[in-house]
C-alpha cells in the first residue's frame, strides 16, 4: 500500500527556482513516469521524493505521513541510480545484503529475500561476482534486485536504461515493465525518452521548466493533449503546428489554401496540431486543401513519411503506405482527417474545444 | 622542413628516413638518461654501498682500520651501553610511529572527511590544514620549541590564564612529556599530507554511489566504515608506508627541538639521532665511531626496507581483494 501526495513542492538552488510548486498524486501500484527534457526538474522531483535533497517549499506526504524530515533510509523508498552506483567492494551479494541487514532483518531473511530477487531477475549465477566483472544490463539488474530485496514501498528509478545500448535499451525495459505486474509495487520512473514513458507509464507527468503541463495515460496524453509542449513533445515523429485563421468550418493558411475541419471554435487565429497519421497527400497540385512542396521522404519498411513544406515554411510530416513514395520537389496538396485535428490557442498554446 | 614535390629520390630518401630517426631517438634516451642516472649511482647507490661497506671494518676516526667482519654489528645490538642505546632509540621509534599512526594519519582522515563533506568554512580549512606542510621542518621545529618554553611559550601562558596554572610544566624538559610534545609538533607539521591524499581518494567516489548509501542509512559510522574507508583504501596504503618511513627516519624536529643526545635521559633518542651521534660524535661525548654508526645505518636500512615491503605487499593485496 502506498499513496503519494505532493502538494506545492519547491526546490530552488541558492536563488534559482527549479521546481515552481508541484501538486501530484500517485495511487497504490502505479507506474508513473516523469517525462520531460533535460532541465525540467523530474530528476531533482525525484532525489526531494527520496530525501536526497530537501525540498524547499511544500509538503510530500506517503500513506498520509508527512515526510519532509524523515531521512532517505526511513521513507520506505528504494532508488536505482542512472549510473547503478553499486558498491564496487561488493560482489553481488553483498550489495544486496548490505541494505536489507541495515534494516535489521535476520539472517535467515535477507537469504531468502536475496534469493528470490535473484531468481526474479535471473542474477543466481552473478552472485559471487564483483560489479567490474558484470555487463551493464547484468549491474542493472543488480541495482534493481539492490533495491527489490528492501521490499520498500515505492521504487525510483532514475533515467535507468540510459547507459545501455539501444537493443538492450527495449528489453531491460520489458523486463521492468513485467517486474512492475510481478511485484505489483509503486514505481516512479524518470526519464526523457518519450517512448520510454508511452510503453511503460500507467500515468505519465509532462514536465518543462519546473512546472508539471499534463498527467495522464498515455493514450490521454497522445489523443488530448492539453497544450502544444505536450503535443509535440509526445508522438513521433513530432506533431506539427500550423499558424491558422478560422473562417467559418474552415482554417486558411494565407496564401497556401485551406482546409474544411468542422464546427470551430470562436477565435480569429489559432494553431492546427497536425500529427502524420493525420495528415493525407493528394498527387495533384491546386487541390482542396493546403498546397505544399515535398522535401524528402523517409522510407522505413513497413510505411513512410513523407516531409512537406507549406507556404509559410512549416514541414509537415505524413505518413504514407510504403509503395506510395514521392519524389522531391512535387507540389501536392494535403488534405485533414476532420476528426483528428488538434487545435490550440494561438496565444497561450492551450488546447481549444471546438 | 617539408621539401617541394616528392621526387623518386626523395621518396628514396624517406625510406631510409625512420632508421636515421631511430638512431636520433636513441641518443636522445641515452642523453636524457645516462646524466641522472650517473647522479644516482654517484650520490645514492655509491654512499649506500661504501655505507655497506664500513660497517664491516674497525674506524679510527675517519681513518679505515681493519676488516672485522660482523663485530660492528654485534656490538650495536648486543654489547652495552650501546645495546640499551640502540634499544631504547628503537623503542622510541616505535612509539612515534603509532603515536603518529593515530594521530596524524586518524586525524588526517577524520579531517579529509569534514573537508569533503563541505561543511561551512570548508574551502578556508582546505587551504589552513594544507599549509603548515609547506612550511621548512627546521622553522616548525624552532616554533614548537618556543610555544613549549616553560616560562615565556605561549602554552604554559595560556595554561595559566585558563586558571588551569597547575597543569603548566616544563613540557620539553621532562621524560614524561617531551616525546609527546615532539609527536605533537610533527602531527601538526604534517597532518596536511594524509589529510590531502585521503581527500583525493573521497573524492573519486561518486556521488550517486553516496546517494545509493544515503538510501539505506543515515548512519555516518556505517558510511564511513562499509564505504568511505574501503574506497579509500588505495590512498592508505601509500599514506602508511610513508609514515612509516618517515618515523624510524625521523632527525630535524628531534634534532632542533631535543638536540643530538635526545634529551632529558635519552626520552625523546630515536634512531635517526643516534646513530648521527655515534657516528660523527657531538660536543659533550666528542667520540666518532664511523664502523659502529655505519652497522646501525645498515641495521635501519634493512628493517626499514623489510617492513615497508611488508606493508605494501600485504596492504595491496587488500585493495585488490576489496
Amino acid at each position: 500500500m502506498a499513496q503519494l501526495s505532493l502538494r506545492g513542492i519547491k526546490k530552488s538552488f541558492r536563488n534559482v527556482d527549479v521546481l515552481h510548486g508541484i501538486d501530484l498524486e500517485i495511487g497504490d501500484r502505479e507506474f508513473v513516469v516523469f517525462v520531460g527534457p533535460s532541465g525540467c526538474g523530474k530528476s531533482t522531483l525525484l532525489r526531494l521524493i527520496a530525501g536526497l535533497d530537501p525540498m524547499s517549499g511544500g509538503e510530500f506526504l506517503l500513506n498520509g505521513k508527512r515526510m519532509n524530515d524523515v531521512p532517505p533510509s526511513r521513507r520506505g523508498i528504494a532508488m536505482v541510480f542512472q549510473s547503478y552506483a553499486l558498491y564496487p567492494h561488493m560482489d553481488v551479494y553483498e550489495n544486496m545484503a548490505f541494505g536489507a541487514r541495515l534494516m535489521g532483518l535476520d539472517k535467515g531473511e535477507v537469504e531468502a529475500r536475496i534469493a528470490e530477487a535473484a531468481r526474479m531477475l535471473r542474477l543466481e549465477p552473478l552472485l559471487q561476482r564483483k560489479p567490474r566483472e558484470l555487463s551493464g544490463g547484468q549491474r542493472q539488474r543488480v541495482a534493481i534486485g539492490r533495491a527489490l530485496v528492501r521490499k520498500p514501498q515505492v521504487f525510483l528509478l532514475d533515467e535507468p536504461l540510459s547507459n545501455l545500448d539501444a537493443a538492450l535499451r527495449s528489453e531491460v525495459r520489458l523486463e521492468i515493465a513485467r517486474l512492475h505486474r510481478q511485484i505489483g509495487g509503486t514505481m516512479i520512473y524518470v526519464t526523457h525518452d518519450q517512448v520510454e514513458a508511452m510503453t511503460l507509464a500507467d500515468k505519465i507527468v509532462v514536465m518543462n521548466a519546473g512546472r508539471i503541463e499534463q498527467v495522464g495515460s498515455p493514450r490521454d496524453l497522445y489523443e488530448t493533449p492539453a497544450n502544444t509542449f505536450v503535443a509535440t513533445f509526445i508522438g513521433s515523429p513530432r506533431m506539427t503546428l500550423v499558424d491558422v485563421r478560422c473562417e467559418g468550418e474552415r482554417l486558411v493558411l494565407p496564401n497556401g489554401g485551406s482546409v474544411h475541419v468542422g464546427a470551430l471554435p470562436d477565435v480569429g487565429e489559432l494553431k492546427l496540431g497536425l500529427r502524420s497519421d493525420a495528415v493525407r497527400l493528394s498527387r495533384t497540385a491546386g487541390g482542396d486543401g493546403f498546397a505544399g512542396q515535398v522535401v524528402y521522404t523517409e522510407y522505413l519498411g513497413d510505411n513512410a513519411y513523407v516531409y512537406v513544406r507549406l507556404a509559410d515554411g512549416t514541414l509537415v510530416a505524413a505518413r504514407t503506405g510504403p509503395d506510395d513514395l514521392f519524389e522531391p520537389d512535387h507540389m501536392v496538396t494535403i488534405s485533414v482527417e476532420p476528426g483528428s485535428v488538434h487545435l490550440f490557442s494561438a496565444g497561450d498554446g492551450r488546447r481549444l474545444v471546438p | 622542413m617539408r621539401e617541394g614535390p616528392p621526387s623518386s629520390s626523395a621518396r628514396a630518401k624517406r625510406i631510409f628516413m625512420p632508421q636515421l630517426r631511430m638512431t636520433g631517438r636513441g641518443l636522445w634516451i641515452t642523453v636524457l638518461i645516462v646524466p641522472p642516472l650517473a647522479f644516482v649511482a654517484l650520490f645514492i647507490v655509491y654512499p649506500i654501498i661504501s655505507a655497506f661497506a664500513y660497517a664491516f671494518f674497525d674506524w679510527q676516526g675517519l681513518r679505515r682500520g681493519a676488516f672485522v667482519g660482523l663485530e660492528n654489528f654485534h656490538t650495536v645490538l648486543f654489547v652495552e651501553p650501546y645495546r640499551s642505546w640502540t634499544l631504547n632509540a628503537f623503542k622510541n621509534n616505535v612509539l612515534v610511529f603509532f603515536a603518529l599512526m593515530v594521530l596524524q594519519n586518524g586525524l588526517g582522515f577524520v579531517l579529509a572527511y569534514a573537508l569533503w563533506r563541505e561543511l561551512p568554512g570548508a574551502r578556508f580549512h582546505r587551504i589552513a590544514v594544507f599549509l603548515p606542510v609547506v612550511l621548512s621542518t627546521i622553522i616548525v621545529a624552532y616554533l614548537f620549541k618556543l610555544f613549549l618554553h616553560p616560562l615565556f611559550g605561549v602554552v604554559n601562558i595560556s595554561l595559566r590564564g585558563l586558571g588551569l596554572g597547575e597543569l603548566a610544566q616544563p613540557w620539553l624538559g621532562q621524560s614524561n612529556t617531551a616525546l609527546w610534545s615532539l609527536i605533537v609538533a610533527q602531527a601538526w607539521h604534517m597532518v596536511g599530507f594524509p589529510t590531502l591524499v585521503f581527500l583525493a581518494g573521497m573524492q573519486r567516489i561518486p556521488s550517486e554511489m553516496l546517494d545509493a548509501v544515503r538510501m539505506e542509512t543515515q548512519s555516518e559510522w556505517v558510511k564511513i566504515t562499509k564505504i568511505v574507508w574501503p574506497l579509500v583504501a588505495p590512498s592508505a596504503t601509500i599514506v602508511f608506508t610513508l609514515l612509516f618511513v618517515g618515523a624510524f627516519n625521523w632527525f630535524e624536529l628531534p634534532y632542533i627541538m631535543a638536540g643530538l643526545d635526545g634529551s632529558p635521559f635519552g626520552s625523546t633518542d630515536v634512531l635517526g639521532l643516534y646513530f648521527y651521534r655515534t657516528a660523527f660524535g657531538n660536543v659533550s661525548a666528542g667520540q666518532q665511531n664511523f664502523g659502529l654508526g655505519s652497522a646501525l645505518a645498515v641495521l635501519i636500512f634493512i628493517f626499514i626496507a623489510l617492513v615497508a615491503t611488508v606493508i605494501t605487499v600485504r596492504l595491496r593485496a587488500r585493495e585488490i581483494q576489496l
